[in-house]
């Protein structure tokens, strides 16, 4: 897999090889030969490829790479391409809160018919020493909140359960 | 390796109040340990100054590398011992770095009852003896001790791992091929005689050092003899006519550049390779830890925000993102050092026992060492949870744990009860290294359910003997129950006792943990193998 680079908020994907003599940039567009030479000046370079001598600086920070050339300045950033390439996170969120584990309830901020935001705290339970926050999984309508404060539930029990969202 | 992503919101009001209460903590925290390490009665100082001897701290400071590290372990030994009268349990011990190599430090603190051994002194010093041998860590030994406190030698001299596990540990590290020097800075009598004595090198300091089985006033009522200190076992007489001593130093300042001398013609073993990455600080403030750790124990918090503020570069690799999800594991790295990370996010069930067993088998196999982070209130309990076996899913885990070979290490961060501190390398699970944050606390279970289970106890039996009890009478019972156990699960009683290397800020964990892990690769790292996992 290529590297991702964002170049002025466009995806770029390459990577860099040492054939032994010389670097080559594999980009999706083929291969491009290039050699890159510090100056000694702060940032300074020099970078030769395709027969073409260019001055250039750089700016390297823990982002982002600032490169200098022909008067213009490109940002570069490299893209993590297991964050990328994640996609959206598993799809449509449940309309059900269900129990993680037997517990009692400490808690409940809201009563059906309430609209709520997504993670918000919809109530707290105690189990084994330790509260739980219960937060909305998306924005949404209460429909049933069947427990309150001091009932216990049993695991799996469905604490409260969101409107289905219109479609 | 991907950054973690933090959801802390720092201006949010329960953050602020975390902050706050944290702070307040860290600010008892921190006024304890330097009245520790500093404040002595004023006769104490004048009689060490009388003496013509320096204090524990500036021999330290002549001894190690100017501007390195010391990781000093159990600052509060003792804090709740003795009234109080005995800070640091009289010695100091920790990881230091001498001629650029680390070394372990054992140096009896004589501003403090002479620097007389107590049982928590005993202890202290057997458990630096073990990081030694465990790590093979060289020792330096700074002697100046008035012997075995007489009124408790019942609790300093018999048993296994008292006195004689000092001189022991000795013999150990000595045929295990780790070198040790003794600096003799005040008397080593009777027992104390034996740890200059099984040192490879041993320095007296002319004047004030001595060392002999018994000294003036006891060989008098032996054998009659009249004989002065200096001509019964001083630097001269030892140095030129005995043997037992190596090198005579004229003064303190002599004696501690001779010892460093030493150290440096010493030779090098190379250290264990693990995988590292070049070395990076948090992307975020280790200080925002404060604002995360909950001011009420029974509140919930993500162990991944903890790590951000940790791990190089705040970059986790999470191991089984979607599995056993009370339990995280992951890889990460601490001062450049590949580390695998366990991580209480809740109760430990079926699938987060199994999913720690797993990942450590894996840590072993790929020799990782392993980063526990405690926040644990138990393995979970009930019917359905039995019948899934949940004692043997336990069981899995500590096998795997227990069974480890890479060297492991844990942060007691919040929660530390029942079986889950057993599972989560507490104590009796040879953690290189446990440190405790301020506000953690350590028992059997919670206080509540602690106090609740002792006062039925007592009630019950009173209601046997025909007795009815008043709401209030219920009341007097439990209330002194609980306030005793609410103390008794208290970060200071654990390192108090030596359960545990030391109270953290946990500012500074990230830095005790690298050099733990750091002190740790001087040992090889044996090949993985386990005893019977019950599938």
């Amino acid at each position: 897999m290529r590297r991702i680079f964002q170049v002025g908020g466009v995806e770029a994907e390459c990577w860099l090889i040492h054939d032994g003599s010389r670097f080559i940039l594999n980009t999706p567009d083929g291969a491009v030969p290039c050699q890159l030479d510090a100056t000694g000046e702060p940032g300074g370079h020099v970078l030769r490829t395709r027969g073409v001598v260019q001055e250039l600086r750089l700016a390297i920070g823990p982002d982002s790479t600032f490169v200098h050339l022909n008067g213009r300045a490109y940002e570069i950033g490299r893209v993590d391409p297991a964050r990328r390439l994640a996609g959206s996170d598993g799809g449509a969120a449940d309309d059900r809160i269900v129990a993680p584990m037997p517990g009692v309830v400490v808690s409940v901020a809201f009563k059906p018919g309430d609209a709520v935001k997504e993670g918000q705290p919809l109530l707290v339970i105690e189990s084994m020493k330790l509260e739980t926050t219960l937060s909305a999984p998306r924005d949404g309508v209460i429909a049933e909140m069947p427990f309150a404060a001091g009932d216990s539930f049993g695991l799996k029990a469905v604490l409260a359960q969101l409107a289905p969202e219109e479609k | 390796m991907r950054r973690i992503e933090s959801q802390i919101d720092t201006n949010a009001a329960d953050f602020k109040a975390n902050f706050a209460a944290m702070s307040e903590r860290l600010k008892e925290f921190h006024a304890r340990q330097h009245a520790a390490r500093y404040e002595r009665p004023q006769r104490d100082i004048e009689r060490l100054a009388r003496q013509n001897k320096l204090g524990v701290r500036d021999r330290l400071e002549l001894l190690l590398d100017p501007g390195t590290p010391f990781l000093e372990f159990s600052t509060l030994a003792a804090c709740r011992e003795y009234d109080g009268a005995v800070p640091g349990a009289a010695v100091v011990t920790g990881i230091g770095i001498v001629q650029g190599r680390e070394v372990a430090i054992h140096a009896n603190d004589a501003s403090v009852k002479g620097g007389a051994w107590y049982p928590h002194t005993v202890k202290k010093i057997v458990r630096l003896l073990d990081v030694a041998l465990e790590n093979r860590l060289p020792v330096i030994h700074i002697c100046d001790s008035a012997g075995g406190f007489l009124p408790l030698q019942h609790g300093v001299f018999p048993d296994r791992y008292l006195g004689g596990r000092v001189f022991r540990n000795q013999v150990k590290l000595s045929q295990a091929n780790i070198p040790q020097i003794a600096v003799v800075g005040g008397h080593c009598t009777a027992g104390g005689a034996y740890v200059p004595t099984l040192s490879d090198y041993n320095i007296i300091i002319e004047g004030t050092g001595a060392i002999f089985l018994g000294g003036p006033p006891l060989v008098k009522a032996a054998t009659g003899e009249e004989v002065g200190v200096q001509e019964l076992g001083g630097a001269v007489m030892h140095t030129s006519v005995s043997g037992t001593g190596d090198y005579r130093a004229a003064t303190e300042q002599h004696a501690f550049s001779l010892a460093r001398e030493i150290v440096g013609q010493w030779k090098r073993t190379p250290k264990t390779i693990i995988e590292t990455a070049a070395f990076e600080e948090p992307y975020y403030d280790p200080k925002e830890l404060y604002g995360i750790i909950p001011k009420d124990r029974k509140t919930q918090f993500d162990m991944r925000e903890v790590l951000a503020r940790i791990v190089d570069g705040s970059r986790f690799h999470e191991y089984q993102p979607d599995y056993g999800t009370t339990m995280v594991c992951g890889f990460a790295h601490i001062w450049g050092y590949k580390v695998g990370i366990l991580a209480n996010n809740g109760v430990l069930f079926n699938d987060s026992s199994l999913k720690a067993a797993h990942f450590m088998q894996l840590c072993n196999q790929n020799r990782t060492p392993l980063v526990f982070f405690q926040n644990i209130t138990g393995y979970m309990v009930g019917r359905e949870y039995e019948e899934r076996g949940i004692a043997k899913d336990g069981a899995k885990m500590l096998m795997a744990q227990g069974g480890s070979v890479v060297p492991k290490f844990t942060v007691i961060a919040n929660a530390s009860y029942g079986a889950g501190n057993y599972g989560m390398c507490g104590r009796a699970w040879d953690a290189r290294t446990l440190f405790m944050w301020p506000q953690a606390e350590i028992g059997v279970m919670g206080a509540d359910q602690a106090a609740n289970t002792m006062a039925d106890v007592k009630i019950r039996q009173l209601q046997r003997e025909g007795k009815e009890l008043t709401e209030e009478e219920i009341a007097a019972i439990r209330e002194p129950v609980l306030e005793k156990y609410k103390r008794d699960v208290e970060a200071y009683t654990s390192t108090s006792e030596l359960w545990d290397d030391g109270i953290l800020d946990p500012a500074d964990t990230r830095n005790a943990l690298g050099m733990s892990i750091s002190a740790s690769l001087n040992a090889p790292i044996d090949e993985p193998h386990y005893g019977i996992f019950r599938l």
